[in-house]
């Protein structure tokens, strides 16, 4: 009886497969882009929802883009702007923009589509105006011209504008979007009409959003006729969707464990790529918490940290430890006389017991917690740091959350250590993010006078050695006060099938695939 | 009975109201609100404060509490805080999907564990029992999403047979029988999987109160009179043997639409399931609270339907 079942299941799985094989025989170029979840919505400009930025960073245009070419040091580069010049005095920025664009229904794109859409997320403080409130106004003097006034000079004004497009300040079609209260409202939420190298199709919820290429995309046709978000929310069916052929390329969310690297690159079907980005994974210090209010137990801690080993136990040695305080992509900008306190276990003892720390019962000196966003490479590392650190007796202790409670507390500066994210492009303007007092991601209380008024200064410098200089001066500050200590470069893994070429990761896409997550550049095999 | 059912669906009013608050308190309790997560991690204290005012999220929460319950007693669950999109259409969106892959593996591992177990009734302690029941204790005791990827690695993978992602191939008919085959061969996997860890537990059931009607005087009398055994055990005995799979049913029957988490996650199956743990990761309350307002009321419907069917298969209770 259950044979008999099984052959027939088997018989009819075996009948359907066929008919199904024989409708996807001549179908155009697809290529299956797999996600973790479902878009919100598809209107990526009035919340951040991570799930929606791939979709609609294709169907949408932007004035300026970076994308992972951000990693040998591109600031930003046009996408519907062909050029742009700043004034002398620095707070006047005039973009001149492409003049063939169309929306996707035809009608031209023209300035008064920008300055409709900053207006918008201007006066309803949607998530880019973080970047967008120095502008004091918009103007458009002829149809493919758009002029920021600036409130204060920012010399990184234009590179910031670009990483905040990649989330959400997507270019709206005024026409389309002017009667609507807002961008959560109206039939294009969900149904975008863009200007970008791709079409919307549909949205199949709970299952995918299909793209189709935009014939008349001005920079000239993507090479791949449909793109498909698809939902597969388990890493472990898309790397077995992958690793059976049926996916051409898994992204960083889905990185397969390092461990399985060498497996990997010995396969010719698959290419293993590795990219770096303007991001470190580091630790904040919390110092408005004792004893680490004190420098010799925060220098202790530098020195108790074998960044070596931690490479080894959490990424197989695939990752590049950082000494600095930055990361290999911002070249000139890393001030490589300015180091944090090596691995001396000795020395990390000696600083402790100086401070009035000396071991107590059972061995140690004091309890810590230590705790991290919800990210695989954060939470591998934190393993390795707490055990580092009960090795010069500080007796730590891992405490994990769910995103959306670490960054809770995080806000709330309710932590001791934490493994953090720190950026430093595609301005080094970023700096101030992280550490003048009050600064949006400063958690640690770090507050110096001298670093706030130079980090000021030279964000409105547009003398290069001069900024240089400057920027040399804070991280100088920065090793010798260690708000935080930087660890690694991070690093993306993406696996990619062999003969498809031009993904976002890949070096020969950069400053062409619009965006961190377009698919402008990717190339089929036989293409 | 009709002032019965009356009754019972009466009661149904003070159970949601209690739920609700309940819930409400226990979503509030968490860390963490939408604005923060639609702001993103660098977040403009400008923003995060017209969310909040516009959502209602600056107001007290007693204050909040008693708008959600207004507006819930005039039949309205509220927008989706993340998508905009009325909260019982998001819901009831996902219905379809969730009772597809649920109630499918429900009524087969119902059918067939009670099928099966009675089999084995017949001969308790023979060779083939005891294989069976200690076979339903170990898929029993299988964890469903380890066994649904064994399945993906097996008939996706290996044998490429069966798609393992979603409910329609991306290439897929999407109408007609078409639409409705490709369905079927997507149900394939994530059924089998829930199917295989819930058929072990009817197995032993029915076997259980099977044997034991089996000994009963009644059926000694019915084989003196020489009723044919298939008689006797499907007519007589099985019906007696049915109560406690009843009981057993209706509790599962009200946790249909509470979904299957883990095995929505490994196939890519948009249920309720999912809606409600990405609604919670992201915070979007009104979601989280409408989906525990329609579980709560379909648990008390299923435990209705559970005394009613008991009613109608057991003579001696009546209602």
């Amino acid at each position: 009886m259950i044979r008999s079942l099984r052959t027939a299941l088997c018989a009819a799985s075996l009948a359907l497969g066929v008919w199904s094989g024989a409708a996807a025989a001549q179908q155009p170029v697809t290529l299956v882009v797999p996600q973790l979840g479902e878009p919100k919505t598809l209107s990526p400009n009035f919340s951040t929802d991570s799930l929606a930025f791939a979709p609609t960073s294709n169907v949408y245009s932007h004035l300026v883009a970076i994308d992972w070419g951000v990693n040998k040091g591109t600031g930003a580069y046009g996408d519907l702007a062909e050029s742009w010049a700043t004034s002398d005095d620095g707070k006047t920025v005039t973009f001149a923009l492409h003049k063939n664009v169309s929306w996707h229904d035809g009608k031209p794109v023209t300035a008064a589509d920008v300055k409709f859409t900053y207006d918008t997320i201007i006066a309803k403080k949607y998530p880019a105006f973080v970047v967008l409130k120095n502008v004091r106004e918009i103007t458009t003097p002829d149809d493919h011209t758009v002029v920021l006034q600036l409130i204060e000079p920012e010399v990184g004004f234009v590179p910031m504008l670009a990483q905040v497009s990649t989330w959400t300040a997507k270019i709206y079609p005024k026409h389309l979007w002017e009667k609507e209260e807002g961008f959560d409202k109206g039939p294009y939420v969900n149904a975008p009409v863009g200007s970008g190298p791709f079409r919307f199709v549909r949205w199949d919820k709970g299952g995918l959003v299909e793209l189709e290429t935009n014939k008349n995309y001005f920079r000239g046709p993507a090479k791949i006729d449909r793109l498909v978000f698809r939902q597969v929310t388990d890493v472990n069916v898309a790397r077995a969707e992958f690793d059976s052929g049926r996916l051409q390329f898994l992204n960083y969310e889905y990185a397969p464990p390092l461990a399985e690297v060498a497996a990997l690159k010995a396969d010719p079907q698959v290419k293993v790529v590795f990219t770096p980005s303007h991001f470190s994974r580091d630790i904040q210090l919390n110092l408005a918490r004792k004893p680490l209010d004190k420098p010799e137990v925060r220098q202790a801690i530098a020195h108790a940290i074998d960044r070596d080993a931690m490479n080894k136990l959490a990424f197989s040695g695939l990752w590049r430890p950082a000494v600095h305080a930055s990361v290999e992509s911002q070249g000139a900008f890393i001030n490589r006389a300015a180091k944090f306190p090596a691995f001396d276990k000795a020395k990390a003892e000696a600083l402790l017991d100086a401070a009035g720390l000396p071991r107590g019962a059972g061995g140690w000196r004091f309890d810590i917690s230590v705790t991290n966003p919800n990210f695989p490479d954060c939470k591998a590392m934190m393993e390795v740091l707490v055990q580092q650190l009960r090795q010069v007796g500080i007796n730590a202790k891992l405490e994990q959350f769910d995103q959306a409670t670490w960054f809770r507390r995080q806000n709330e500066k309710n932590f001791d250590i934490s493994c953090y994210f720190t950026r430093y492009g595609p301005d080094p303007d970023a700096y101030r993010e992280h550490f003048m007092t009050g600064g949006g991601r400063n958690f640690m209380s770090y507050s110096n006078p001298e670093f706030d008024q130079l980090a000021t200064k030279a964000a409105t410098l547009r003398d290069k050695p001069e900024r240089l200089a400057i920027y040399h001066q804070l991280q100088d500050m920065i090793v010798r006060d260690l708000p935080y200590i930087n660890l690694f470069d991070e690093q993306k893994t993406t696996l990619i099938r062999a003969g498809w070429s031009g993904f976002n990761t890949e070096p020969s896409a950069f400053d062409k695939a619009i965006t961190w997550y377009g698919y402008y550049t990717v190339t089929p095999p036989g293409r | 009975m009709g002032r019965y059912v009356l009754a019972r669906c009466l009661q149904l009013a003070p159970v949601t109201l209690v739920v609700i608050v309940l819930n409400f308190v226990l979503v509030h309790l968490a860390p963490g609100d939408v604005s923060i997560i639609m702001a993103g991690d660098n977040a403009d204290p400008a923003y995060l404060a017209v969310i909040r005012e516009r959502y209602g999220l600056d107001k007290p929460l007693g204050e909040q509490l008693w708008r959600y319950l207004v507006q819930v007693a005039n039949g309205d669950l509220g927008l989706s805080f993340r998508s905009r999109e009325p909260v019982f259409a998001e819901i009831m969106s996902r219905v379809p999907a969730t009772l597809a892959l649920v109630g499918t593996s429900l009524v087969l591992s119902v059918v067939l564990g009670t099928w099966i177990g009675a089999w084995i009734a017949r001969r308790p302690g023979a060779l083939l029992d005891s294989a069976v029941s200690a076979a339903a204790v170990a898929l029993f005791s299988m964890p469903v999403f380890w066994l649904g990827l064994m399945l993906v690695l097996l008939f996706a993978v290996k044998l490429q047979l069966l798609p393992a992602m979603g409910m329609a191939s991306v290439d897929g008919p999407r109408e007609g029988v078409g639409r409705l085959i490709d369905l079927a061969r997507h149900m394939v996997l994530p059924v089998l999987a829930l199917m295989t860890v819930s058929v072990g537990q009817y197995i032993r059931l029915a076997r259980g109160s099977v044997a034991e009607a089996m000994a009963e005087s009644y059926v000694t009398t019915a084989r003196a009179i020489g009723f044919p055994e298939r008689v006797i055990l499907m007519r007589y005995a099985l019906r007696n043997a049915l109560l406690p799979v009843v009981t057993v049913l209706g509790l599962q029957l009200g946790l249909l639409l509470t979904g299957a988490v883990l095995t929505e996650t490994v196939f890519s199956w948009p249920g309720l399931g999912r809606l409600i743990y990405d609604a919670i990761l992201a915070r979007d309350t009104p979601v989280i609270m409408g989906s525990f307002i329609v579980m709560s009321v379909t648990v008390a419907l299923a435990s209705l339907i559970t005394d009613l069917i008991y009613a109608a298969l057991d003579p001696r209770v009546t209602l």
